[in-house]
């Protein structure tokens, strides 16, 4: 049998949308992770995509799918005291109790904190929120949406004239999720060693902070705000070797003028060996383009008059880089351009995805013989491989498919 | 203060960039002991991008100490130079990582490979070691040597071609985003999960983080989509698929909001009751039983027209006011604010005093973001200003390597402490 790194670890969770990610991972490590839901299931059993021909049912929801691998369903209306005493019954049986309600939910249902920890001194007990459990914000109404707005990430996103952009795939919850199951790892280590529990207390917008990037600094330092720059980026207009290209089916991005891998030089070489250098092996874009790299451009920064001959021979050679890629599909581009290490980035779709070289050959993806709803299906790999006690991905449960076992036990 | 739940672990850390560095940092957070290995002959990048700090003259900082991007993810951490590029550099750094708990490199395979740090050459001179290696697509495959950094990784793991507006091209998000949460996160995750499995067993284990893997885990719907339905399923901008209105919409104009001043509100309707609460919000209650608006399945079908309304409704709000109020009514709902509103006017994350500022010697006084994991009875916090480069050296060597004066001026002056 495979050791576990989470063996013997029960969770209790009463998560939707917010904290459903952090007891997947800890499942998927080997905790036994208990997930009480409401009659009917929360929101994210009734967010789609669902799978075809299963369209709006609680077990087909690949939103719910993707954050509660490897853990048991339980049914209970927390709303009737019978089904608070038992839920109380449970959380008591567990290690970690992780929780995702509005502030004073549970505690208003005697499952909070205070409640518990009174009879089990040992409990951890992690609180994923909006805003946290504390602060004038901390009764505040939340989704993904407002934690990306409120912590600082969409200001960052798209194109000047549009809109603020939303990332895609909840990643404030998702965030929220990851920084709750470092803080409940920390805190169970404790726990384990002396006994003592705690609250782990996280805030979906603080959560994002850190993926400000320099944003935070560049206020502090210099009162100046970072905005969204779209598709250019940091830089100031596009430059050879840069920026997202259209392929033939698609999308890569270059950064070969970024300090890491082979220079443009090397990139010219590959168009000329296809016979599709063009121009670029003519002056004055060779020589240029053989000292074309960022010493270079910081070089020209402090020299306006070079910059301005530089400059207007920049449109020839996008352009002719720009038709090099167009002649080839996203995944060519990708794979030959960094097999001669430089820096393309395929603009992956989730085909490219389920089909990506490495991904396959490393055999990431797994397979639930039996789904949740429809036939066998593949299903996203873990985030990480541990040498003696791998994540193992287990399939989500259907509603309530555990309640009677476990409350059985109980 | 009280004792913080890591101390007495040792971190070697031989990351660079952001994502090692911040999981190493969070380790520090808790009261991990990290050791930065570092070099002059191969300066983490990131030591030299802005923003810097500035003279009071307005002049910008120079060198290594400096960068604002740096040292916030390097708090409390120690700085040892060290040239892995000679032998006796690799053997100091195997006396570093033999008195370790954990060791955590975020370099490709082929430096791993070349500097002989790889897991089978490490436990040789620690066995229990937990050696976490974050490379970008994986420690072996085909495409093991493929370069990459944050900006890289979002079109690569599919976060570009599923984030902005569908008549954009997929130009990515503005950051080097997987670099801050999910590859940090997910690492210290795992090493504390192997560390859970130590103190059990005594063994200790080698964690692969491929950056590819760990992204693309948390990225979603998208590709579990593709793989049960056959789709391909692409960007759709701010819209969900199950709540309406949901997106970003434009309020007054902020001439505060330094060199930013367009102001936006979020709102996300999960439901006809929060829909009719915003209507009525923004003075438009009668609008919310309009046939074309009425249900969810009605504003999914005229949601550009609903878009526009909800527009030309808040375009004269001032954003905090008009979230507050719709806040007061129960919707999500949120400004996008930018830095200056995080650090200086966001009255919550003020209480909850989210920022912690440090005295750095070169920089000066800076803010740092804490952990945002609190813990109420074993908190973390920020334990000090990130070290100026070779800060360390000689207490590391002196201290934990047991190294005398003599050895230790022979590997200066051989060029190994650099």
């Amino acid at each position: 049998m495979t050791d576990r790194a989470l063996e013997g670890v029960r969770v209790i969770e009463f998560t939707d949308e917010i904290g459903s990610y952090c007891g997947r991972l800890l499942g998927d490590l080997g905790a036994e992770v208990i997930k009480v839901e409401p009659p009917g299931g929360g929101r994210e059993r009734h967010v789609g995509p669902f799978i075809t021909g299963f369209e709006g049912e609680p077990d087909a929801s690949l939103a719910f799918w993707v954050h509660n691998t490897s853990k048991k369903s339980v049914v209970l209306d927390l709303d009737l005291p019978g089904a608070q005493e038992t839920a109380r019954k449970l959380a008591l049986s567990a290690d970690i109790v992780l929780e995702d309600y509005p502030v004073g939910y549970l505690s208003a249902r005697g499952l909070g904190y205070e409640q518990l920890r009174s009879q089990k001194p040992s409990l951890v007990y992690t609180s994923v929120t909006g805003f946290g459990q504390t602060g004038p914000h901390a009764g505040w109404a939340y989704a993904d949406i407002v934690g990306q707005a409120m912590g600082g990430l969409m200001t960052l996103a798209g194109q000047q004239s549009d809109p603020p952009n939303l990332i895609y795939g909840r990643q404030a919850d998702v965030s929220a999720s990851i920084h709750a199951a470092q803080g409940t790892m920390i805190a169970l280590l404790h726990a384990e060693a002396t006994g003592q529990g705690q609250l782990v207390d996280v805030s979906a917008q603080e959560a994002v902070s850190i993926s400000q990037e320099t944003a935070m600094q560049f206020w502090d330092f210099h009162k100046k705000n970072r905005t969204r720059t779209g598709e250019l980026g940091a830089l100031p207009i596009r430059l050879p070797g840069s920026g997202t290209l259209k392929t033939k089916d698609g999308y890569v991005l270059l950064l070969i003028i970024a300090p890491a891998g082979k220079d443009l030089p090397d990139l010219v070489a590959w168009m000329r060996e296809e016979g599709k250098a063009g121009k670029l092996d003519e002056e004055p874009y060779a020589s240029l383009l053989a000292k074309f790299n960022m010493a270079f451009l910081t070089q020209l920064m402090g020299n306006p008059a070079e910059a301005v001959t530089v400059l207007q021979h920049l449109g020839a050679m996008n352009q002719e880089i720009a038709n090099f890629f167009a002649s080839k599909t996203a995944k060519e581009a990708y794979e030959e351009g960094q097999n001669r290490q430089l820096l393309v980035g395929i603009v992956s779709t989730p085909k490219d995805l389920a089909e990506n070289t490495q991904l396959r050959a490393r055999d990431w993806y797994v397979t639930f013989p039996e789904a949740p709803a429809g036939p066998a299906v593949e299903f996203p790999g873990p985030p990480y491989r541990l040498s003696e006690t791998p994540a193992l991905i287990a399939r989500p449960p259907r509603l309530g498919e555990h309640t009677e076992a476990v409350l059985a036990a109980l | 203060m009280s004792k913080r739940p890591l101390e007495g672990l040792r971190v070697a850390d031989f990351s660079w960039f952001g994502a090692g560095p911040i999981a190493a940092n969070t380790l520090c957070h808790f009261g991990a002991e990290v050791v930065r290995i570092e070099s002059e002959t191969k300066v983490d990048g990131i030591r030299m991008v802005h923003p810097f700090a500035m003279n009071p003259d307005g002049t910008f900082k120079s060198g290594y100490n400096v960068s604002g991007y740096f040292n916030n993810y390097n708090t409390g951490k120690l700085s040892m130079s060290l040239n892995l590029n000679t032998e006796k550099g690799q053997e100091i750094g195997y006396r570093i990582i033999e008195k370790s708990d954990f060791f955590l490199t975020n370099f490709t395979p082929r430096v791993v490979d070349k500097w002989n740090l790889r897991y089978d050459q490490i436990t040789k001179v620690n066995p229990s070691i937990i050696a976490a290696y974050a490379p970008m697509q994986g420690l072996e495959g085909p495409h093991r040597d493929f370069l990459g950094f944050g900006a890289v990784l979002t079109p690569v793991t599919g976060i570009s071609e599923m984030s902005g507006f569908p008549n954009r091209p997929p130009f990515g998000i503005g950051t080097n985003y997987p670099d801050y949460v999910i590859n940090p996160g997910h690492t210290v995750t795992a090493m504390l999960a192997a560390h859970r499995y130590r103190l059990k067993t005594g063994k200790g284990q080698c964690v692969e983080l491929p950056q590819l893997e760990s992204v693309v885990n948390a990225l979603g719907t998208a590709v579990a989509e593709r793989l049960a339905n056959g789709t391909n399923p692409t960007r759709t901008g701010n819209r969900h698929p199950a709540y309406s209105p949901h997106g970003a919409f434009r309020c007054a104009d902020d001439p505060g909001s330094v060199n930013s001043p367009d102001r936006w509100v979020v709102v996300a309707c999960r439901d006809d009751a929060e829909w009719m609460r915003v209507a009525g919000v923004l003075g438009h209650g009668d609008i919310a039983q309009d046939g074309r608006f009425n249900s969810l399945v009605a504003r999914k079908d005229n949601e550009d027209e609903l878009e526009g309304l909800v527009n030309s409704w808040t375009a004269g709000w001032k954003a905090e006011e008009l979230c507050a109020a719709l806040q007061a009514a129960g919707v999500p709902a949120g400004v996008v604010q930018n830095a200056q509103d995080m650090l200086d006017r966001d009255p919550h994350l003020k209480d909850r005093e989210y920022y912690q500022y440090v005295e750095h010697a070169e920089a000066g006084r800076e803010a740092h973001d804490s952990p945002a994991a609190r813990l109420s009875e074993t908190p973390g916090w920020v334990p000090g200003p990130a070290p100026l480069m070779g800060e360390h050296t000689m207490d590391v060597c002196e201290r934990i390597i047991g190294l005398t004066m003599d050895e230790i001026a022979d590997l200066l002056a051989e060029g190994v402490l650099v």
